[in-house]
């Protein structure tokens, strides 16, 4: 063979890999108007950037499929996203399902490796439909395929990870959503260990597939993933989005950013946003969107634990994680969810050097049966070590009530490096109706008594109160609190390590 | 002519409406307060438009998700 044909056969060979499951599969999917594995991939990276790895990788097991499954289903390669690298992992759902196999396993875990032993952040685009058939069946297909890499689900969050939810993920790619730091799901696809047919085949449920692993179930009961999205394009663009907060690794701060013009304006307007009642709501998202710098802020979960409201955002150019309660949900108590979703968000924080920022305004954590069965207590703990495990800078601004062991977790005392509190605020362990209630207990008490008990529990809750014994730090007015937390970052700035966090956590799982 | 749902945030009942079927809204109008855990939430105005259908009274109760009212836009 002359070399022409032997450049000639290696073109054939790369240009049959690329061509996926075949032309009528990829025309289906367009008419759909989704993307496939290469179109996203082209969608994702800088233009030109794309380094493929395994691009000739073919089945192993099942000698016919050699010839049918180009790039084994699973596309993976290095490419620049705003000119910083990253690794791709993405599912070509035309070639077997993107099914998981003995090769395609090895792309997989080759990509993952560099990344992580390189330093930058690793993305997976999820459509598969699990394990290979016939390939894993048996004894030898489970010892062939299986359990070769001690590493393949652990997470010790060295670098960042993202996932997007785009089709049915079913095995793999549910399991490395549920191990990503961000994840995004455009409506229409599925999330689930198995599929609602094998739910049926198996256990007898007959449940439809948006029921078993929806956007509405994750985004709203489960919690598993942060955004819902309507399009594969605009998934793309919310994980560069994350990215975009991120420090490549976690021995790097998060990049600096330029603060946007008018940035400072907005703080002014925050007395505009709190109400003048102490039994009226407002939507904490509104604060944070004044204090942040212009268009930073990021929200995590929205529809999930809406107790709690978190997000990365950038003050000054830095990135930073708030968690606020909210009284638009549950009046701000915090429940269950809003527990698990702000311990999550603390160790992915963190984890990547990014200093957290607590806004309080809650009158004390969810009591009932209903939390009690959920593991109230286990949940209020989880939280509560998270914080306290936190190397990152913690700063804590009490904005109206903060109540009982909420104060704690929502870094009251030396649960924060500073705590400010404006002069709305109301610190104590509990409503004085209901403490007056509990130290009468089973005593005669006339109402006058009950009166004067009310009125001695009412006294000393004030801000003033909190900061004469230095139990914050001071006492600042809404509007100058942008500036205030500015100050403080720099102040707390991690100068020992160079901006790098201990990250206790690391190794912490991502679902709670 | 777009239609827009406005929805509850939380489980509670309807405490006060503040605007009429037929009112002009600005985003973030106020258009009614619903009391829920001791506290009033307020429910605004996604985006400006005309109120063309209020869908609950004073005193109902309603769930996460209930429809309020309708904004055409």
């Amino acid at each position: 063979m002359s070399f022409d044909d032997m450049l000639d056969d290696l073109r054939k060979r790369e240009a049959k890999a690329r061509a996926m499951g075949g032309p009528e599969r990829l025309a289906r999917r367009e008419a759909q108007g989704v993307l496939n594995a290469r179109t996203r991939i082209d969608a994702f990276i800088d233009p030109g950037s794309w380094v493929e790895t395994g691009l000739l990788a073919v089945s192993s097991i099942v000698p016919e499929d050699r010839d049918k499954t180009p790039a084994d289903g699973k596309i993976a390669g290095f490419a620049k996203v705003d000119g910083r690298m990253v690794a791709v992992a993405s599912n070509d759902f035309t070639t077997k399902g993107a099914s998981s196999s003995a090769t395609n396993m090895k792309k997989v875990g080759h990509v993952k490796r560099v990344a992580t032993e390189r330093g930058f952040p690793l993305v997976f685009f999820g459509e598969s439909s699990g394990a290979r058939m016939p390939d894993n069946m048996g004894a030898k297909g489970m010892g062939t395929n299986l359990g070769h890499d001690p590493q393949q689900y652990v997470r010790t969050r060295q670098t960042p990870w993202a996932s997007a939810v785009l089709g049915q993920c079913y095995g793999s790619s549910a399991w490395y959503t549920c191990l990503s730091d961000f994840v995004v799901m455009r409506k229409g696809a599925i999330m689930a260990v198995a599929s609602p047919g094998l739910a049926s085949f198996a256990i007898g449920q007959d449940v439809e597939a948006e029921d078993l692993g929806g956007w509405k179930m994750h985004s709203e009961i489960s919690g598993l993933i942060d955004l819902v999205v309507e399009s594969d394009e605009e998934a793309l663009d919310e994980i560069k989005r994350f990215l975009s907060y991120m420090p490549s690794h976690c021995n790097e701060p998060p990049p600096l950013a330029s603060v946007p013009a008018g940035s400072d304006e907005c703080a002014r307007r925050i007395l505009d946003i709190l109400p003048d009642s102490r039994k009226r709501a407002y939507d904490v998202r509104k604060i944070i969107k004044c204090l942040a710098d212009l268009d930073s802020f990021f929200e995590f979960k929205p529809k999930f634990g809406r107790p709690a409201v978190t997000g990365l955002a950038r003050m000054d150019g830095r990135t930073v994680g708030f968690i606020a309660s909210n009284p638009m949900g549950k009046a701000g108590a915090l429940d269950v969810a809003a527990c698990e979703k702000a311990t999550r968000f603390t160790v992915m924080c963190d984890s990547f050097n990014i200093p957290l920022i607590l806004l309080v305004d809650t009158p004390g954590f969810v009591i009932g049966i209903e939390g009690e069965k959920q593991k109230a207590p286990g949940k209020i703990m989880n939280f509560m070590q998270a914080l306290q495990m936190c190397t990152v800078p913690k700063l804590s601004v009490i904005m109206r009530k903060s109540y009982g062991q909420a104060y704690l977790n929502m870094g009251g005392g030396r649960n924060s490096d500073d705590v400010a509190i404006w002069p709305t605020a109301e610190v104590s362990f509990m409503d004085a109706h209901y403490a007056t209630q509990i130290v009468t207990w089973g005593q005669q008490a006339s109402d006058e008594r009950k009166q004067e008990i009310r009125e001695q529990m009412e006294k000393d809750s004030s801000a003033y109160s909190l900061a004469e014994i230095y139990a914050a730090q001071a006492v600042i007015a809404p509007a100058d609190t942008r500036r205030y937390l500015i100050q403080q970052l720099e102040i707390h700035e991690l100068r020992m390590s160079g901006g790098i966090g201990a990250h206790r956590m690391a190794a912490w799982p991502t679902t709670f | 002519m777009a239609t827009t749902k406005v929805t509850s945030e939380v489980i509670g009942t309807v405490w006060k409406v503040e605007k009429a079927v037929g009112d002009q809204v600005a985003e973030g109008d106020l258009i009614m307060i619903l009391e829920s855990m001791k506290m009033e939430i307020p429910v605004e105005a996604p985006l400006a438009g005309t109120l063309s259908e209020i869908k609950v009274s004073p005193d109902d109760s309603v769930e996460e998700d209930h429809v309020l009212c309708l904004i055409e836009s």
